[in-house]
């Protein structure tokens, strides 16, 4: 048959299934095709990476002299002011010294917990790694979606704090462990990404030195408010869940309180819970502005930085904006100190910790940036870029210190008392039900310690469901 | 010459028996589609509202307890209570509104386009846009409506920190950015009624209100009732708005049911019980969505 009369003849149905069947037949080999050649990609190991055998500290220590032999690697993270300076010094130093092409891609927060979650549910590979809050680490381990970095040579050295050392293994090294996890050994699933943790922001000019106690706060800060020095005393966040439990955590700790005994009862109804509960939505509310139970970062961050507000509790985002005087009002007015105390001086740490998804593409490259980033080069680098670092070696680098005066105050912080959120998967849900309990007392102007009760019963209720106590 | 006497396509279809399995070969891609996005997802969905999760993996199946748990959690009671009463009094108001904007609008005088076209922006507007827009018109330090109060020597209005004043709240944002919808259905409505009733009760010498419950009202009322399902069906499914506006607070007071499954799903993985939740949800707009059908087909007729 001549091509002539192929071009002629109409089209039967025969022809149409052949054609059909070639169509499909040609999709399929093109998808196939195209999953072989990410698979190739992604097992094929990077030669930029250093042996994923290695010791830690040996690869620490040739990571800066690493070839530069390319490749990719994508970096999730939630959006937050601390990763500005690690953005933009850290990222490109990685590139620079080992040739990987790095992606950093960000959510806002709520977001990205979900759908990092859900990248490494499904395996979808979007993410090599993650940069998550410290809470989400039960979550996203018990699920077994990260990466146990032991296997590839990765170790916790001794530099990092131990409060920072602890929230990289999973389960717990130390406390109590939630049901299906209470043997096995703690396998290291996460590295420290930025030490950042509470720390008091005060005005100088209404606090010669920072308030030592909780009493100390509250009269100089009343004094202050009467003699119209300053609009607010004392400014936090109040919107419900989150927020508000990260306002009240340094008091109610600093209280002598805790969340929960070694068997996960709720505890935080205490004698001291209910006074920590009572003094911050009495005392501390009628420092703050009549608003503060809509009050957010970005709200609690512009009542210090616009001029309005006499001290706030408050993580390192904000704080490193303090002597810029294009996001300052108050430049020189404003000094960082320990967070006051009533029987201790307990912030809440709330480090950012990454960890490599076990569905990464580029698996290999993600492993050569941890190792990278556990090098002194890099943490002193970050520390002088003015993000708070993971390692106390980089913590006291003169230069870091002389340029970022929040430094020294963070590692004293540390050393007085600094403690991360309970180590269950289900803290998510039970700071909703405080949150929720603490910002309706706070919105009435009374009833902290009722709040706490009814908090306890409803966490009582809710870990009864998930089987803690069977 | 040859190609036209040996075949002719559609006779040679009706003898084979293809002509019959054709018509679905060719809606096949259309059919998978729709099997892969939505009949897929309700079946895993509905088979998921049976299981109990924990770490993101079904641990057991436990049957209808979370449907059963549903009724017992007082989160979710009280967010299916608040999502009633926000969808009434918005729903309500922004028909009362729209209507007496559609009536106003329907008369053909100068301006009268660009005044409906003005009208209408503010549902084109993204929701999460709206939401922001109105937490910096309510936000009690730095609103505009704190700074205008301080203007003249007031106190700033606390809109966002007390329960019944971010509820209102919410309502009034739902109201400025829907209004216009139903203003647009019911203008639609309007101007297609027929005008020998009006001009009837004109010679008649009726007033404009007797006119209006006699006439406007009863020919228009199939058009509200479309219009009132449409909006309803959209107002129980709110997110965006009470999401960057209150997060559900102070305490539960703007808790709408789409806030807790969106947190029981996406916060606290509890996907089993989510799903019921969602599910009961879903009957509730399915049984609203069959009246609004229902009543589109009898006005067809």
């Amino acid at each position: 048959m001549s091509e002539d009369n192929i071009l002629r003849r109409p089209i039967s149905r025969r022809d149409l299934l052949k054609l059909g069947a070639a169509i499909g037949g040609a999709g399929a080999s093109a998808a196939f095709l195209a999953a072989c050649g990410a698979t190739g990609t992604s097992s094929a190991p990077s030669a930029s990476a250093a042996p994923s055998t290695a010791p830690a500290s040996s690869a620490a220590a040739s990571a800066s002299a690493a070839p530069s032999t390319g490749g990719k690697l994508v970096i999730g993270a939630f959006e937050d002011g601390a990763l500005t300076p690690f953005k933009g010094t850290i990222i490109p130093m990685f590139q620079q010294a080992t040739g990987i092409e790095v992606e950093f891609l960000t959510e806002p927060y709520d977001s990205f917990f979900a759908k990092a979650f859900q990248d490494g549910q499904s395996k979808a590979g979007q993410y090599d790694i993650y940069i998550m809050d410290d809470p989400w680490i039960p979550q996203y381990a018990a699920a077994g979606i990260l990466e146990e970095l032991g296997q590839h040579g990765i170790e916790m050295d001794a530099d990092y704090p131990k409060p920072f050392a602890d929230l990289g293994f999973w389960p717990p090294r130390e406390g109590a462990r939630v049901k299906g996890f209470e043997s096995g050994d703690p396998k290291l699933i996460a590295l420290p990404t930025i030490g950042d943790l509470q720390t008091l922001t005060y005005r100088n000019d209404v606090f010669p030195t920072a308030p030592a106690t909780w009493d100390d706060l509250v009269s100089a800060g009343q004094a202050a408010m009467s003699s119209n020095k300053i609009k607010y005393g004392f400014v936090f966040r109040g919107v419900k869940g989150n927020p508000v439990v990260t306002s009240f955590y340094p008091i109610f700790r600093s209280f002598g309180a805790d969340f929960f005994d070694d068997k996960w009862n709720p505890i935080f109804n205490s004698a001291e819970g209910k006074a920590a509960a009572d003094f911050f939505v009495t005392t501390l509310k009628s420092l703050a502005p009549k608003g503060v139970a809509e009050f957010d970062s970005d709200q609690e961050g512009a009542a210090i930085l616009g001029g309005d507000a006499a001290a706030i509790i408050q993580y390192s985002g904000n704080a490193i904006k303090s002597d810029d005087p294009a996001q300052s009002k108050v430049v020189g007015k404003l000094d960082f100190g320990v967070v006051p105390k009533k029987v201790a001086a307990i912030a809440q740490i709330g480090i950012f910790i990454h960890g490599v998804s076990a569905s990464a593409p580029n698996k290999d490259n993600a492993i050569a940036f941890m190792k990278w980033f556990a090098t002194t080069e890099a943490q002193t680098a970050l520390a002088r870029a003015g993000d708070l670092p993971v390692k106390t070696s980089a913590f006291t680098d003169a230069q870091a210190v002389k340029d970022h005066r929040l430094l020294p105050v963070a590692l004293a912080q540390l050393t007085a008392g600094a403690q991360a959120r309970p180590r269950t998967p289900d803290w998510s849900k039970v700071e909703s039900i405080i949150g929720e309990a603490l910002n309706s007392a706070l919105v009435a102007g009374s009833g902290g310690g009722a709040a706490m009760d009814t908090a306890a019963g409803q966490v009582k209720d809710y870990l009864t469901q998930q089987g803690y106590y069977s | 010459m040859a190609v036209l006497t040996t075949s002719h396509p559609a006779r040679a279809l009706r003898g084979s028996g293809l002509d019959r399995v054709l018509p679905y070969l060719m809606l096949g891609p259309t059919l998978f589609l729709v099997l892969g996005v939505v009949v897929y997802p309700l079946i895993d969905g509905l088979r998921s509202s049976t299981g109990f999760f924990r770490f993101g993996r079904q641990i057991r199946s436990v049957g209808l307890d979370n449907y059963a748990q549903a009724f017992n959690d007082p989160h979710f009671t009280g967010a299916i209570e608040t999502t009633f009463r926000f969808v009434v009094l918005a729903v309500t108001i922004e028909t009362v509104v729209g209507l007496a904007l559609a009536l106003l609008c329907a008369r053909e005088v100068r301006f009268i386009r660009r005044l409906r076209s003005t009208l209408i922006l503010p549902m084109i507007i993204t929701p999460v846009v709206v939401g922001i827009v109105f937490r910096l018109i309510y936000a009690s330090d730095v609103g505009l409506l704190a700074s205008f109060a301080r203007a003249f020597g007031l106190d700033a209005p606390e809109i966002l920190s007390t329960g019944t004043g971010a509820f209102w709240g919410l309502v009034f944002l739902d109201v400025w950015e829907w209004t216009p919808l139903l203003f647009l259905i019911l203008l639609a409505g309007i101007q297609s009624m027929p005008v020998e009733p009006f001009e009837a009760a004109k010679v008649d010498g009726a007033g404009p209100w007797r006119t209006f419950v006699d006439h406007t009202l009863p020919l228009l009322r199939p058009t509200i009732l479309v219009a009132v399902s449409l909006r309803a069906i959209d107002a129980l499914t709110t997110f965006d708005q009470v999401y960057v506006l209150t997060r559900g607070g102070p305490g539960t007071s703007t808790q709408l049911i789409s806030i807790y499954g969106y947190q029981t799903f996406f916060q606290f993985q509890q996907v089993g019980y989510a799903a019921a939740m969602m599910f009961m949800v879903a009957l509730v707009v399915v049984v609203v969505s069959g009246f609004a059908i229902a009543l589109m087909r009898r006005r067809g007729r």
